[in-house]
């Protein structure tokens, strides 16, 4: 009894550690030695040998004006986004669900940009926004305007850099949203059809709401990743001029990888961790005390 | 003139058509019950008349007006759909009174009239929960009073009870019933089962292939079915319907003489192939001294009567007997036969004779 007890055991650990040694090699080593290194002050050029400084790394973080300017911007072009992402891509699922003339080849056209690498998508942009060469400042002096510098005056650089966003990733909005719209019963909206609804309320009562379940975990999706781009301010900007568009990722990258100040890029990933969770967990209540009243 | 009339109104799905030419003519408070098997079209036609399809030609008028292409919000119908078709997020209050806010009513006047129509339909303790916490009795009940808060022309019901069990059915079978009575609106209910439209109806219009077979009250559909598709359709267990000749005011099945009602005999004359039909409930007692004997195979005792199921030759036999009947499966008897409940059909055109 005790010798079969014995052998389960053994048994045990045979398929206990393999998972438990993957999950500590993979997630919680990275995440915990890049803990300790943001609690020191460590540099690989010129090479200084660790040194633990306590809290300063986050200290200094939050009294740099850098910082709060790339969260500044990184929230601009976040929610702003987001928001034109959500309603574009719900008006355009909206009309493909109602079968507007030639919605199949809407359909594959609309999806086409979502297929794209950002970086690709960012090299685009940044020909067609160029000042001298781009077709946008040709249409615009064509039209009388003068020549915009879109990627070198802040505004228009976040502007642009919205533009390219919404551009990327409302095909994904439309598609999930679309596959929502397709879910719901057709017997609701006939319902409401006899009953003299008119279309606009039949969607303000009927359709959003019935959606509203799926719009949250959309938008919360697209807010996740949106906080953490970086390759499309990258490529377009470099975080320019000056870092007036420079995001929270993009100043981690700049801090690690040009000034290799490795304890205080740690520090600020994880301030953009704690970050990214305040957000999302702001949302999700925001968004239960919405789903309440219908659910 | 009828309240609501359909004339020469097809529906063709492509190169299928699903409804050739069809007249029918509603009486202003006529229950109708559109019965039929399924694909029969009976559903494309309510769909019409609600608007939810567009008819092919033909046209559609209710209450005097042409409302063939007219939206279906426009037609002053209400429908109950067979999965009820609530709407999920709203209280059964909401989804009562939704209808009455969007187009304006005074909050007064729909908190009277929803609270008038929960009362009828016993959803008052109900008012304030969601379709999904209430049971499927309770879910139909909802969508009927959504349809009769509206006080529509004309009431639609497309399958209500298809989704209930069998007991709840023939509550609300009854409870419908009452309702379109006392209201006295326009109805129009379809179903596929037999039993619901002959119960509810003050007429029923028989359908297959997208045809009228036959529109009557419902003792006329089963005394005097027009054709051989009607009398097979209504009455359960259906009815027995056997190859015979008439010959001499008797007819002749299987080799049984089975003499004919005086009347019946002088109208039909002698004729040498016809479609006998008798319902398995007038093998049971009978004034005639005719009488079919056969060996069942099968004895299904019901309790109230017990059914005899054989052959006459090759073709099936349904009897319903008396419970103690001296029947066993494998031993000949004889059951007797009301030959004044007898039909006949042309076997060419399936035509009533």
């Amino acid at each position: 009894m005790h010798q079969t007890a014995g052998r389960g055991d053994a048994i045990k650990h045979v398929f206990m550690w393999p998972a438990f040694l993957i999950v500590l090699v993979v997630t919680l080593f990275p995440l915990i030695y890049a803990l300790v290194v943001s609690f020191q002050a460590i540099r690989i050029v010129p090479p200084l040998p660790p040194r633990f400084v306590g809290v300063e790394n986050y200290a200094d973080i939050l009294s740099s004006a850098r910082f709060w300017g790339s969260m500044w911007t990184t929230s601009v072009i976040v929610f702003v986004s987001v928001a034109l992402q959500f309603v574009i891509g719900f008006a355009l699922a909206l009309a493909l669900h109602h079968n507007v003339p030639g919605a199949n080849l809407y359909r594959v056209t609309f999806l086409l940009p979502m297929f794209l690498a950002p970086v690709c998508v960012a090299l685009i942009a940044r020909m067609i926004f160029h000042p001298y060469l781009g077709p946008v400042n040709d249409a615009m002096s064509g039209m009388g305007f003068g020549n915009i510098p879109f990627l070198t005056e802040p505004n228009l650089a976040v502007a642009v850099l919205i533009t390219v966003e919404v551009w990327q990733w409302t095909p994904f909005v439309t598609l999930l949203m679309l596959a929502g719209l397709q879910s719901l019963p057709d017997e609701v909206f006939e319902a409401a059809k006899v009953d003299n609804i008119p279309a606009w309320r039949r969607f303000r009562d009927i359709t959003f709401p019935m959606l509203l379940p799926l719009s949250v975990a959309v938008i919360f999706i697209r807010l996740i990743e949106g906080f953490k781009v970086i390759d499309t301010v990258f490529v377009l900007t470099g975080g320019g001029p000056g870092t007036a568009t420079e995001t929270l990722t993009l100043f981690a990258y700049n801090e690690g990888f040009k000034k290799f100040n490795l304890g205080y890029t740690s520090a600020l990933s994880f301030t953009f961790l704690i970050i990214v969770i305040i957000v999302g967990t702001a949302y999700l209540a925001a968004a239960q005390r919405v789903m309440r009243r219908y659910a | 003139m009828a309240h609501v009339e359909l004339s020469q109104l097809t529906k063709a799905f492509g190169a299928v058509t699903v409804i050739p030419p069809l007249d029918l003519d509603i009486e202003a408070g006529e229950f109708l019950v559109l019965v039929g098997p399924s694909g029969c079209g009976k559903t494309t036609t309510l769909r019409m008349l609600a608007g939810l399809e567009t008819a092919s030609s033909g046209t559609i008028s209710i209450a005097g007006q042409d409302v063939t292409d007219t939206r279906p919000g426009e037609r002053d119908c209400a429908m109950v759909f067979q999965n009820y078709a609530l709407y999920p997020h709203m209280s059964v209050r909401d989804n009562i009174g939704y209808a009455m806010r969007v187009h304006g009513a005074a909050p007064a006047e729909i908190e009277a009239r929803v609270g008038e129509a929960a009362e009828l339909l016993g959803l008052t303790p109900y008012l304030d929960r969601k379709p999904k916490n209430l049971s499927g009795g309770q879910r139909q009940r909802v969508a009927i009073g959504r349809a009769l808060v509206r006080q529509p022309q004309v009431f639609l019901f497309d399958e209500p009870l298809s989704n209930l069990d069998a007991k709840l059915r023939v509550e609300m079978r009854t409870e419908i019933k009452l309702l379109q009575r006392r209201l006295g609106t326009t109805t129009v209910y379809v179903t596929h089962d037999q039993v619901e439209a002959m119960t509810m109806a003050d007429r029923v219009v028989v359908m297959h292939a997208g045809r009228i077979e036959q529109a009557a009250d419902p003792i006329t559909l089963y005394e005097r079915p027009a054709n051989r598709f009607v009398a097979n359709f209504i009455g359960s267990p259906a009815m027995n319907f056997l190859s015979a000749r008439i010959e001499g005011g008797a007819v002749h099945v299987g080799g049984q003489r089975l003499p004919l009602d005086p009347a019946d005999a002088a109208r039909l004359g002698d004729r040498t192939s016809v479609a006998f039909g008798i319902r398995p409930e007038h093998m049971r007692q009978a004034e005639a001294e005719a009488a079919l004997s056969f060996t069942p195979e099968v004895v299904e005792p019901l309790g109230a009567h017990t059914l005899l199921l054989g052959h006459v030759g090759e073709e099936k036999v349904v009897a319903q007997v008396d419970p103690r009947f001296p029947a066993a499966p494998g031993e000949p008897c004889t059951v007797p036969v009301d030959m004044t409940q007898a039909h006949f059909f042309d076997p060419e055109t399936d035509i009533r004779l």
